[in-house]
């Protein structure tokens, strides 16, 4: 029996490193995107809480990627978001909740250059409101390791809101964010991809709700997050699970656990069915009051009102309070020769104090119940 | 904080060992369909970030630069 | 853009062979199989050894007497497979064609060690001298050819002439060696099947693939069978018979000239196959003398 005496990592790379000398031979490179695409979308949310309907939104939007000479693209999205409903002024109050109808009109662009191992993103948003405008910029690059198996990535943010609430509890205020993050995505086997990803905010300037009374919130805030998403292909079913989990924190010393997970299963035809599952908890701010009033002064007033210092920190605010929710849904989805793809998803979702995990959740707030619901339509070229 | 510190430095370095064997280009043949990708569709997942960031405490995570809203 | 793939069959280096591409019109994609098929007939004229004006037969001609000057590309397959010959343990040999005299697989007769003798002292790779671009080849009857990997060369040449124009979906197969440019053009891979070794028309898997090279190595190319035995065209250079342990061996490889190369060494080590299969470092599939299967790597489906 005659066997190789070189050592198997030498044998391997002096095989293929003879074979590429070869005059005119190559290995695959890998290239930007051949062909672009456009989709529509349009969704209906609509919210109750303590049997009544709270917030109704509907949101037609539409993208465009478009690859541009050989080395570029460029992608494009605009949304309006039809928005109307009552929002509790406190806690989930119903009597005295603000009734709105809002129209926001957004939208963005970037434009991506690849480069043989890597690619650099330069992006712009806009987003308007009645009381709202939000103006961002951002800037993300990835670089690829020789063999495309790991990818790191680099991003930076910045944007500058400005309010002015139609209440006139403040005129003209600002808000600056800040963030960047750093992320690798690796391909650990044929069938699986992680990926790890870090980010942080700095947000600076006015944060409080305007809408909600006695809401009195730090002017900085600085968030964390760790996401871990892994997608795993199963060979026996042809279908594919998507987990991911994210840690977040704050300085409002808020700590959130999500946990996700869809699996998409395609059925032959061009049909795939996509079930997912979404588990989310959270913890309150650490300015959150309860549903606790002032014995003297009643509700809204948080207890100890009179006494308190003018500038106390405080807020009644529902999405600052501890919870778990559970979002449940699915898509069906259908592609229709080679060049659309059309899907309908819906989706429900729930939060309730009781459900935070590990800890008890904030007192005295009635859950919330959310029914969504998404069709989209998409054609490539 | 120490221990979070820790875990943030030694998760990404595992992540970027793990997977003992190399994939070669010809074995990603799975790992290029949409399903497999981290992106996802765009609108769709636009949708998501923007409903739980107007429910939730909680926003962000796997890209930055999306701009803000007064979202009630 | 989503285009149709169209289908080029063609007859080559004594084999079926196909180029299959996705371009933007029929017109586009004919022009663009014609060149391919044009590389592919190119180099087999260049180094075929039935034709008396090919490099190959010059070399032969002159062996025993002269050198002859080779051009850079003939250069460049000589020092791959001097590389081939030292990384087999001396079991990859192109000078090993001389042993077809006595072998003629149109009839069953199994040669005699008389008739062996001789042409297996001109089987002798590191005695062939090479020296500032010449070759000689020292004695009278000496023979060189490229059949150990010409088809899967002419195979990767093809694909990166299509590459360059701009072709991203298709693949060329030559005789069953097939080199991928790029997956069908919706994106899904081409399922490939693995030929059976004792079914001409059966497969024993599937394998799906959308870039790099799909190259096996059989023992029924060109075969006898006599007295339950078979012999097929793979022949060891040091005792001049053919091959028995692997059925076939199919090798996944970035370049086809690279699978085809592996795969035919791993027959040739015989029982030593497996474990410089492993060293390859490449995904395979290989079936052995009794039927069964043998495999690494293999992203696919597999069917029994």
């Amino acid at each position: 029996m005659t066997t190789s005496r070189q050592p198997p990592q030498d044998l391997a790379a002096s095989l293929l490193a003879a074979a590429l000398l070869l005059p005119g031979v190559q290995a695959l490179a890998d290239e930007p995107p051949q062909g672009g695409s456009i989709s529509l979308r349009y969704l209906d949310y609509a919210d109750r809480q303590s049997g009544l309907d709270r917030i109704r939104a509907h949101s037609p939007s539409i993208a465009v990627t478009a690859p541009v000479a050989s080395d570029w693209s460029i992608e494009g999205t605009l949304t309006a978001d039809d928005v109307s409903g009552a929002s509790p002024r406190y806690h989930t109050a119903v009597s005295g909740a603000s009734h709105m109808q809002d129209e926001r009109k957004a939208g963005d662009i970037a434009v991506t250059r690849y480069f043989r191992r890597g690619t650099l993103t330069a992006g712009a948003a806009y987003s308007t409101e009645h009381d709202y405008v939000s103006r961002a910029l951002s800037l993300n690059g990835t670089v690829s390791s020789e063999d495309n198996n790991t990818t790191w990535a680099f991003g930076i943010a910045g944007s500058r809101d400005r309010i002015d609430p139609v209440n006139h509890v403040v005129v003209d205020e600002h808000k600056r964010t800040l963030s960047i993050l750093a992320g690798v995505t690796r391909v650990l086997t044929p069938n699986d991809i992680g990926q790890l990803t870090l980010t942080r905010t700095n947000g600076d300037g006015y944060l409080n709700d305007p809408y909600k009374l006695f809401d009195n919130r730090p002017r900085s805030r600085r968030q964390n997050t760790v996401l871990l998403r892994w997608n795993h292909f199963v060979d026996s079913t042809g279908g594919t699970s998507r987990l991911s989990y994210r840690y977040y924190s704050d300085s409002f010393r808020i700590r959130a656990h999500t946990l996700s997970g869809e699996y998409v299963q395609p059925l032959g035809g061009g049909w795939s069915i996509v079930p997912e599952l979404r588990l989310y908890t959270q913890s309150a701010a650490y300015f959150y009051y309860d549903p606790v009033y002032d014995g003297t002064l009643g509700p809204p007033f948080p207890p100890g009102f009179a006494s308190a210092e003018p500038n106390r920190l405080s807020s009644p605010d529902q999405r600052l309070s501890g919870f778990g929710a559970v979002t449940a849904g699915l898509k069906v989805q259908r592609e229709i020769g080679k060049l659309w793809t059309v899907d309908v998803k819906v989706e429900g979702y729930e939060q309730r104090g009781n459900w935070r995990l590990f800890h008890d959740g904030s007192p005295g707030l009635a859950p919330l119940h959310a029914r969504i619901f998404q069709v989209g339509l998409t054609r490539r070229w | 904080m120490k221990a979070r510190i820790f875990f943030l430095l030694i998760v990404p370095a595992l992540l970027a060992q793990a997977g003992c064997a190399t994939v070669q280009p010809w074995e990603k043949g799975k790992l290029a369909k949409p399903e497999m990708t981290f992106g996802g569709d765009k609108l769709e997942t636009r949708y998501a970030d923007h409903i739980y960031t107007s429910r939730e405490a909680a926003s962000g995570g796997a890209g930055v630069g999306g701009g803000g809203c007064g979202c009630n | 853009m989503v285009d149709a793939v169209v289908r080029f069959p063609f007859d080559a280096m004594a084999s079926r062979c196909e180029v299959r591409l996705a371009a933007p019109d029929g017109h586009a994609a004919e022009e663009l199989a014609l060149a391919a098929i044009a590389e592919v007939r190119r180099i087999e004229r260049t180094y075929s050894r039935y034709r008396a004006d090919s490099i190959v037969s010059r070399i032969n001609a002159a062996a025993g007497r002269y050198s002859v000057e080779c051009d850079a590309e003939t250069a460049q397959l000589l020092d791959y497979a001097d590389h081939l010959h030292r990384a087999s343990g001396g079991l990859f040999d192109i000078t090993s064609g001389v042993l077809r005299r006595a072998w003629d697989f149109r009839q069953p007769r199994v040669p005699h060690a008389r008739e062996l003798a001789p042409l297996l002292a001109l089987v002798d790779w590191p005695a062939v001298q090479r020296e500032d671009g010449a070759v000689f080849l020292p004695r009278t009857g000496m023979e060189i050819d490229f059949g150990g990997f010409g088809k899967e060369y002419a195979a990767d040449r093809a694909c990166a002439l299509l590459q360059e124009r701009g072709v991203r979906h298709g693949y060329v197969n030559l005789g069953g060696d097939m080199r991928f440019i790029g997956p069908q053009p919706d994106g899904r891979l081409w399922s490939i099947g693995i030929q059976d070794p004792r079914k001409a028309d059966g497969t024993v898997a599937s394998i799906a693939v959308s870039q790099g090279a799909l190259t096996t190595s059989g023992d029924y190319e060109r075969f006898f069978d006599v007295d339950g035995k078979r012999y097929c065209h793979v022949l060891n250079p040091r005792t001049g018979m053919p091959v028995s342990h692997w059925r076939s061996v199919s090798v996944l490889a970035p370049l086809a000239v690279l699978g085809g190369s592996v795969s035919t060494i791993a027959m040739l080590k015989e029982d030593g196959g497996l474990s410089f299969l492993a060293a390859s470092g490449l995904a395979y599939f290989a079936i052995d003398g009794t039927g069964q299967a043998h495999h690494h790597s293999i992203s696919g489906d597999y069917a029994s």
